[in-house]
């Protein structure tokens, strides 16, 4: 049997990236297929941590890495995409892809931002890529254009230089044959801090998770203020907020990292501000982090045991009740406002990529593997695994997950020519 | 050849209008050396590649120079047409209007566009063609270290039709994986039938590494076994492992103390018979914070069968469980599951002996309480250290170990199997703490890292891009010294001459040494002082 040098890769996030890069360079050619309008995935919404020396937070190996895909040939990109179908076998897949309208062609699209300026409603209904996007191409919101709303607008489409504009698009169906092999890497969701009622997340406007959190440091730069307009002066991380409980068997692997590192930064910027850490076991493997903690551990309250409620207080703080293990007794202390250090938790639609693809789905929900010493072969032969929807992963473990996968898949097909 | 250069100007649709072009046209065509300037309206699209490829087949140009967008779109895209176009890549010049001008200000920016544009007809004037040949290579592997790490390499590399050569200091294969408790002895049996069986395998057992010289393509060997060998491989992969030891200032481990080693337990679990069944046996670990995977792993593998075949009561001290890898937080609950008792500590507890048996003296920070308990056993906690030899061979290799001393990989987060030197790899616990998981992926990567460097038959470099003069260079050893990629050898030109030579294959091309030559004999094309300066000149500044 010939086996095609033609591989889908499922999720354009940091794993899936890097097992498209790692194909080309072997002279595969790859589809990256992406559910959103650009691709990058959860990583892209991560902020620098340095303070005065870097981290190592690894939040910008991702832009480098998306330059790269950008600029090769071999890689199709297809964005606003989803696998809806498979059929046929390792060494020759077809896979069904449907698309979504994209109204701008990432193809046509030089960005050159004429559309935005005609635009005339108000926020303006196209909007121009962050700098780093790739495909780097303005997009449609579809709620806010007056075309799309049965209006007679067609400002945009008569100014763009390169007729990229096109309304009246259906979803499109497509058949991609004679497909090699296939990786899924469609990451994780961020733990839904909702879920745990007692923490008080979304009604409380000043308890946040690390997710928020990175997203306020990465789109503003700093910690401006609170809800309430102050300056936050005492502020806690509570960690292990959907992993290590009764419904979630495992560790995230990421929290008390970036936990650590985001005290660190705040503590940076507000060298006055107190910060606290409450924690189950602290994790502090990888290569330099003991360092890190032994740093930390000079100007950031750690207290073992997790808060057993969160509740509001006078002023727009916020009450936390934990156990004083010293004291042996129940303590309350105010908050400006409260990180919670939110896990890594399988995506809520694994299972219909399980189903369409016919690979099996673990305990936790994340993605089965075949076998112990192999860590990205599924169920189902030719079809692979990378990055956080086999396990939790941070960056890094991600990045050497995605090079794995590629690695196997090049092999499967090496001896089944 | 006289210069002739085509400026290609392009506008993005028009949307650039804070540029006047024809004003910048008009003043680029007074420049000498210039055939044409054209103002295009999408270089990056099929149109704007239709339009330079007319140009420059029609026109017989020797230098180009596009002014348009951020070179990180675009110039690797505009370097690959260049060369279908018969024309070097080295001769393209870029200037960045749009990020870098039009956007970056308000108001009217033509002066600085053209300045921008006069800066890179300046280089392009001096710019030389890099030159690309394909060189042969050795794509034959050596890894070093029989253990999981240097088997699973070698079987996956054979997978992919790599000839690989096993090189092991002990008489067998196996490394340290029959001293774990919990671990898949009859798959480690499979892999090294697999390994004996496969045909493009070589294995050399009770062998050292005893020189490496060369580069990647080509390292010549040598070793140290029943005789001498000198072999010659294009990449190493070393999988040197690590040692366990216990540390003797945490445990008072004298003669007649109850207190054994993981490796001793492991033992005592696997022997047919036990003498006397230790009631009450503590386990302790997490003293320090450093490389706590690999001791965690084994103490919660360990704890869990003395529970399972002994029935003994067992006590875990620690300060943290470390479950940050796969699985590890599903067995800690199972050990506690099965009455494992785990207490927390934060100050170091106190261990002495207690006529025969063990005292640990330790605070419980969750009861909030003192803890004094004899045990009949005491296992101490076992640090990771790198293996014996790894500092003899970083030297061996001229690659640096971190501040444990275990190998220090060129960039932890991004190619955490890479060495500074290309081709020289390492897998596995010999760069540190790793987990089973993370251990796999460090196989696969290196595999792919190898496949990808040496593909069976040739490999095409970029041969010329930095470049060491020999009649300026003076031999003063300072690029040899500063260079992280050992790229730079000396080679005899004549009996009385010795000059440095770049390898084009090693070099990473980070400029280093261009920067510091003394007698300013290394050249790095495209960055070399006179076509830095000539742009500075090109806008009248001196």
């Amino acid at each position: 049997m010939k086996a095609e040098r033609s591989i889908v890769v499922i999720g354009g996030g940091i794993a899936g990236i890097t097992s498209a890069l790692e194909l080309a360079n072997s002279g595969f050619t790859v589809y990256l297929v992406e559910k959103e309008a650009r691709i990058g995935g959860q990583a892209a919404s991560f902020c620098c941590k340095a303070t005065e020396v870097c981290t190592k937070c690894s939040a910008c190996l991702l832009p480098q890495k998306l330059s790269e895909v950008a600029s090769y040939p071999q890689i199709s990109i297809l964005t606003n995409s989803m696998v809806v179908g498979v059929k046929g076998e390792l060494g020759n897949f077809q896979v069904e892809v449907c698309q979504k309208p994209q109204y701008i062609s990432p193809q046509k699209c030089i960005a050159c931002g004429m559309c935005t300026e005609v635009c005339p409603t108000m926020p303006k209904a196209i909007q121009s890529p962050p700098p780093e996007a790739v495909p780097y191409s303005y997009s449609i919101n579809e709620s806010q254009c007056l075309r799309l709303k049965g209006k007679k607008c067609n400002l945009c489409r008569e100014i763009c230089p390169t007729n990229a504009i096109v309304f009246g698009q259906k979803p499109e169906r497509q058949e991609l044959n004679n497909i090699g092999a296939i990786i899924v890497a469609i990451g994780f969701d961020v733990f839904n801090a909702r879920e745990i009622g007692y923490l008080g997340y979304g009604r409380y406007p000043n308890v946040l998770t690390g997710f928020d959190l990175e997203r306020i440091f990465r789109n503003q730069g700093s910690l401006k203020l609170s809800s309430n307009g102050k300056e936050p002066k005492k502020v806690a991380f509570i960690q292990c907020v959907g992993s290590r409980d009764e419904n979630h068997g495992y560790c995230s692997q990421v929290c008390c990292k970036y936990a650590m590192r985001l005290a660190r930064l705040i503590k940076h910027q507000k060298p006055d501000a107190e910060v606290t850490i409450f924690y189950i076991d602290l994790q502090t493997a990888g290569k330099g982090f003991a360092e890190f903690y032994k740093e930390c551990q000079g100007n950031i309250r750690f207290i073992r045991g997790v808060p057993v409620e969160i509740s509001e207080a006078p002023s727009d703080e916020v009450e936390v009740k934990f156990e004083n293990i010293t004291e042996g007794k129940v303590d309350r202390e105010n908050f400006d406002f409260v990180t919670l250090s939110v896990g890594i938790a399988p995506r809520k639609d694994s299972w219909e990529l399980a189903k369409v693809l016919g690979i099996n789905l673990g305990d936790d929900g994340f993605f089965d593997i075949k076998e112990p010493f192999n860590s990205t072969e599924t169920n189902v032969e030719g079809i692979f695994l990378a990055g956080a929807c086999q396990s939790p992963k941070d960056i890094p473990d991600s990045i050497a997950h995605g090079i794995s996968a590629a690695e196997r898949a090049m092999e499967v097909l090496k001896r089944c020519q | 050849m006289p210069v002739r250069m085509g400026i290609f100007l392009c506008d993005c649709g028009g949307s650039l209008k804070n540029i006047d072009f024809p004003k910048v046209r008009e003043n680029l065509e007074n420049l000498e050396d210039i055939a044409f300037v054209d103002i295009t309206h999408n270089l990056c699209l099929e149109e704007g590649e239709k339009a330079i490829t007319s140009r420059i087949l029609t026109e017989n140009i020797n230098r180009v120079v596009i002014a348009a967008c951020s070179p990180e779109f675009r110039e690797r895209n505009f370097g690959e047409l260049l060369e279908k176009l018969r024309l070097n890549p080295g001769l393209l010049s870029l200037a960045n209007i749009r990020e870098q001008c039009s956007w970056a200000h308000e108001g009217d920016v033509t002066r600085k566009a053209l300045e921008l544009i006069m800066m890179a007809v300046g280089k392009a004037r001096l710019l030389q063609p890099v030159e690309r040949k394909e060189v042969a290579v050795n794509n034959e592997v050596l890894v070093v270290g029989g253990g999981f790490c240097g088997m699973k390499s070698s079987l996956e590399l054979s997978q992919l039709g790599i000839r690989t050569t096993l090189v092991e200091r002990e008489p067998t294969l196996g490394g340290k994986l029959k001293k774990l408790e919990g671990f898949y002895s009859s798959q480690i049996e499979a892999m090294i039938k697999a390994i004996e069986k496969a045909e493009n395998i070589e294995i050399l057992t009770s062998a050292e590494v005893t020189g490496v010289e060369g580069k990647i393509g080509d390292f010549k060997v040598r070793m140290r076994g029943t005789k001498e060998i000198l072999r010659s491989f294009g990449a190493i992969v070393f999988a040197t492992g690590y040692k366990t030891e216990v540390a003797a200032g945490d445990f008072p481990l004298k003669p007649g103390v109850n207190i054994i080693s993981q490796e001793r337990l492991v033992q005592l679990l696997q022997a047919p018979t036990l003498e006397a069944r230790p009631e009450t046996i503590g386990f302790i670990f997490d003293l320090s914070d450093e490389n706590p995977r690999f001791p965690t792993l084994a103490t919660l593998n360990n704890a869990l069968a003395v529970k399972q075949r002994w029935g003994s009561e067992v006590y875990v001290f620690c300060k943290n469980v470390k479950v940050d890898s796969e699985g590890v937080e599903k067995l800690y609950r199972e050990a506690r599951e099965d009455g494992v008792m785990f207490l927390k500590f934060d100050k170091n507890p106190k261990i002495s002996a207690d006529d025969g048996r063990v005292k640990i003296d330790a605070e419980d920070t969750l009861l909030g309480e003192e803890i004094v308990l004899t045990c009949d056993l005491v296992v101490a906690e076992e640090k990771l250290l790198p293996a014996e030899g790894t500092e003899g061979l970083s030297s061996l290799l001229k690659i640096r170990t971190d501040s444990q001393g275990f190998y220090q990989e060129e960039n932890v987060h991004l190619y955490p199997v890479s060495s500074e030197r290309k081709g020289i790899f390492f897998v596995g616990n010999c760069r540190g703490d790793l987990d089973l998981g993370r251990v796999l992926a460090d196989i696969s990567s290196v595999v792919a890292k190898v496949y990808e460097l040496l593909p069976p038959g040739k490999v095409i470099v970029e041969a010329e891009r930095v470049k060491a003069d020999p009649q300026k260079c003076v031999a003063c050893l300072t690029c040899i010294r500063v260079c992280p990629h050992r790229a730079v050898q000396l080679v005899q030109v004549d009996s009385e001459k010795v000059v440095a030579e770049i390898s084009q294959l090693a070099c990473d091309k980070c400029g280093i040494c261009a920067a510091i030559c003394p007698a300013k004999a290394i050249k790095f094309e495209g960055y070399s002082d006179d076509q830095i300066l000539a742009q500075i000149e090109a806008i009248g500044v001196s």
